[in-house]
């Protein structure tokens, strides 16, 4: 894998689903991946030779996910893997690049409390989204929280988590309901008819995938109102608002380190650069930012040790900074973990999210909360 | 994965060689002979230090896929003679057997993909066997996620060392997996317990001690967890408040 005299391309594998119930948010995540390779690649790639993406389609499938890593690895000899939305993907990837020493590059949010030395987290932990969203929502809405959520690891995970924050801060979960993944639009009206029986202030969504859109428009056709109640998030993006139509969208909140509204220079070149290629109606959103950031992070460590191996590229990467789209982030060394802006929007008519909250600096990761008391102390 | 088999004589009963071929019967029960027979089998001087050690692996299902040759001879009856039941397959079929404890697998190109199970969640030990031949593919070798290599020409100590290394890293790897599993879900219970912990004290009035004992009590008594009892104790005050 050393690099002298050569200009073989540095090849890296990329898994995002472009078809099946995930597709609409890794497509954006594939997107990322790709927009930030050849704008490297446009400079020359780095050390003199280019990145040449290895990509497979796992269709939504989690077991899937572990089979094409084991392919990457074993039959294409690439060591490192960009890619992963769900956490059960990710938990299919994981033995495969523990095992065969590899190294996954992750760009989503996720429930936290995993530590791996073969996985780079770009996405937010709950320290940095859960927690002052759960504050923001006591201050504007009220304490009583009604959850939805997919049925599988990260909604239930963050649930407990989200339990712990509210109940600690006085309020309380009135109502907590489940649907399969990719589940279809006919699951949401019972679960809205509840919802307007109940009577919560917030309603915490965990729906991630294609039925985020169903959630969201059986939200709507009920005829409840997001100034009063409305659906907060840490899943849907710019690209689901679009899916589920900006009138629908609008006046709901998500907390997510970056959003396309962030006012910027960095952020303005990037979304510039972005809809340049893909079209000036297509928005940008947290998970395609951060698996564009992450390639550049990768970038940046690969040129400096020249050797894709592991070990090297995971010691290197520690504690090195990128100014990104959403500020400067920086791969915090104790966790592995990327150091994050926490921000909460919400969304308006035009599909954009307009900032209610934004941290003063980014926030370290903090994947088991330990800085959080025992018991998350809302302060 | 090893089934413990309780046989009073030490006679020939406790190996099992599923033959696939016709004529190994034959060969099985001459050699049943000399397991029972008195004097070493094949290979010299073999150590009686520590009796209980060598029969540490006995018993296992082992599955051999190589081709029938000298060296393959010599690994099977090595295995026979270590009480192992074992089972030869050849050529080596598309994907490996699960239900063995070992398997030793002639190494092809291919082999990685034939291999049914995730790097890192393997269904049973691996050694691969490297025929001697040619340049040794380090990257392959690394790609089966193996636990160990037995090269040709086979002699009985490199097959008992093999058998034993890799069973014992195969054991070792899943008790690790196991305690990682473990650590996670303590991690959860821990937090659980802290809470049920903090209700109880504001709601009962008691000490953290008391507390503690209250949840250690229910969890005895009931014969759950006390991360059990602990998550039941809030899910039943969130459903009251």
């Amino acid at each position: 894998m050393q690099s002298n005299n050569t200009s073989e391309p540095w090849r890296v594998g990329v898994l995002f689903s472009r078809t099946g119930f995930m597709s609409v948010i890794e497509e954006t995540q594939l997107r990322g991946t790709l927009v930030a390779i050849d704008e490297i690649n446009d400079n020359g790639g780095i050390n003199g030779r280019p990145i040449e993406p290895i990509i497979y389609d796992p269709g939504s499938d989690s077991r899937s996910y572990g089979i094409y890593a084991k392919k990457l690895m074993v039959e294409d000899g690439v060591s490192t893997i960009f890619g992963c939305y769900t956490s059960s993907s990710r938990k299919a990837v994981l033995p495969v690049v523990e095992r065969l020493d590899g190294l996954l590059w992750y760009p989503t949010l996720y429930e936290g409390f995993e530590f791996s030395a073969n996985v780079i987290y770009t996405g937010a932990t709950p320290n940095q989204n859960s927690v002052q969203l759960c504050r923001t929502l006591m201050e504007l809405y009220g304490t009583r929280f009604y959850f939805v959520g997919s049925d599988y690891i990260y909604p239930r995970e963050s649930n407990r988590i989200m339990r712990e924050l509210i109940r600690n801060s006085g309020g309380s979960v009135v109502g907590e309901k489940y649907v399969a993944l990719g589940a279809q639009r006919s699951a949401f009206m019972p679960i809205m008819q509840d919802i307007r029986q109940v009577r919560p202030d917030v309603i915490f969504s965990t729906v991630v995938g294609e039925a985020t859109t169903f959630l969201y428009q059986a939200y709507a056709d009920i005829g409840l109102d997001p100034k009063v109640t409305p659906i907060a998030s840490l899943t849907t993006s710019e690209a689901e608002i679009r899916d589920m139509g900006y009138d629908v969208g609008e006046g709901h909140l998500t907390a997510a380190p970056y959003f396309q509204g962030v006012g910027n220079d960095s952020n303005a070149s990037f979304v510039g650069r972005y809809q340049k290629r893909y079209g000036g109606d297509e928005p940008t959103n947290m998970c395609l930012e951060a698996s564009y950031f992450q390639v550049n992070v990768f970038a940046k460590t690969l040129e400096k040790t020249n050797s894709m191996e592991s070990t090297i590229m995971r010691d290197s990467v520690m504690g090195s900074e990128f100014d990104a789209p959403q500020g400067g982030v920086s791969i915090n060394p104790i966790w592995g973990h990327a150091d994050l802006w926490t921000r909460i929007g919400r969304a308006n008519r035009q599909g954009q999210f307009d900032i209610v909250y934004e941290s003063p600096t980014s926030v370290k990761a903090d994947p088991y909360l330990l800085g959080y008391g025992r018991c998350l102390e809302y302060s | 994965m090893s089934r413990i088999q309780l046989k009073s004589s030490p006679s020939i009963t406790g190996i099992r060689w599923e033959p696939a071929d016709e004529n190994v019967t034959t060969r099985c029960s001459a050699m049943a002979n000399e397991l029972n027979g008195a004097g070493p089998p094949a290979g010299r001087s073999r150590s009686r230090k520590s009796p209980d050690h060598g029969r540490r692996h006995s018993n296992l299902d082992v599955a051999v896929i190589a081709d029938r040759t000298d060296d393959c001879e010599r690994l099977l009856r090595e295995l026979q003679r270590l009480r192992c039941n074992v089972r030869h397959i050849w050529p080596v079929p598309p994907q490996l057997p699960t239900q063995h404890d070992l398997i030793f697998c002639m190494l092809t190109e291919d082999l990685p993909q034939r291999i049914p199970w995730i790097p890192g969640e393997p269904k049973a030990g691996l050694v691969v066997i490297d025929p001697g031949e040619g340049e040794l593919d380090l990257k392959l070798i690394h790609n089966c996620a193996a636990h160990g290599v037995l090269h040709y020409p086979v002699t009985a100590r490199s097959a008992q060392a093999c058998l034993a290394l890799a069973h014992d890293h195969y054991l070792y790897e899943k008790r690790l997996r196991g305690r990682i599993d473990k650590l996670d879900e303590n991690l959860r219970s821990m937090r659980a317990v802290e809470r049920a912990k903090a209700l109880l004290i504001r709601m009962k009035d008691v000490t953290e001690e008391e507390a503690y004992n209250y949840l250690r009590r229910q969890a005895m008594e009931r014969r759950v967890t006390i991360g059990a009892v602990a998550n039941a104790i809030i899910d039943s005050h969130e459903l009251l408040s």
